[in-house]
């Protein structure tokens, strides 16, 4: 799992989006993120970590290929890379087909 | 494990299950552009809410929610004032 910055991230999810146009999925996952930077000690052990609550974990991946951040500021273009990357979905109109030319029902 | 049939619905428990548990909650996208399709999970481990489509329109409203979840992840739990 590769740990990246905010904008690092963006570029690698970009080529993750890219890379799975013909086949295989982009799994995203999104989860709240309190700090913690060891794992959860076993009783006895003392917990020192810095808790946070203004983070959350931002995660992708292709099957293969595991890329990770932690956002602490909406980012506007995050939400806009979705949304532009994920455009092969069929759109309303019941005239035109399908744009879809390699796909087949 | 059920798949909402109406986004609505979906939006609105998903907000419910995020408010409930925030620290538990994990939400999942997963998209297939070579199928067409997007589907979303939100759990908490014992409470699984999913939803699925094929439409274009739904992306919009998946990728808002995506969104205002994570706002929330990211702001104070106190005060909805932004950092930085």
């Amino acid at each position: 799992m590769v740990l990246l910055e905010n904008d690092s991230f963006l570029t690698e999810l970009t080529r993750l989006f890219q890379k799975c146009r013909t086949s295989g999925s982009v799994a995203i996952t999104l989860k709240k993120y309190d700090g913690r930077t060891k794992p959860v000690p076993r009783k006895g052990h003392p917990v020192n970590y810095e808790p946070a609550d203004n983070k959350c974990l931002l995660r992708a991946s292709d099957g293969k290929k595991k890329i990770s951040t932690v956002v602490s500021l909406q980012h506007h273009a995050y939400s806009n890379l979705l949304r532009a990357h994920m455009d092969g979905l069929k759109k309303k109109d019941k005239k035109s087909k399908s744009k879809k030319t390699k796909a087949t029902q | 494990m059920p798949y909402y049939q109406t986004w609505e619905e979906f939006a609105r428990a998903a907000e419910q299950l995020y408010l409930t548990a925030p620290v538990k909650v994990r939400v999942v996208l997963k998209y297939r552009h070579c199928d067409g399709n997007l589907r979303i999970k939100v759990t908490d481990d014992a409470v699984c809410l999913q939803y699925k489509t094929d439409q274009a329109q739904d992306v919009k409203k998946i990728e808002k929610l995506h969104g205002k979840l994570m706002r929330l992840m990211v702001s104070k739990e106190s005060g909805a004032m932004e950092t930085d």
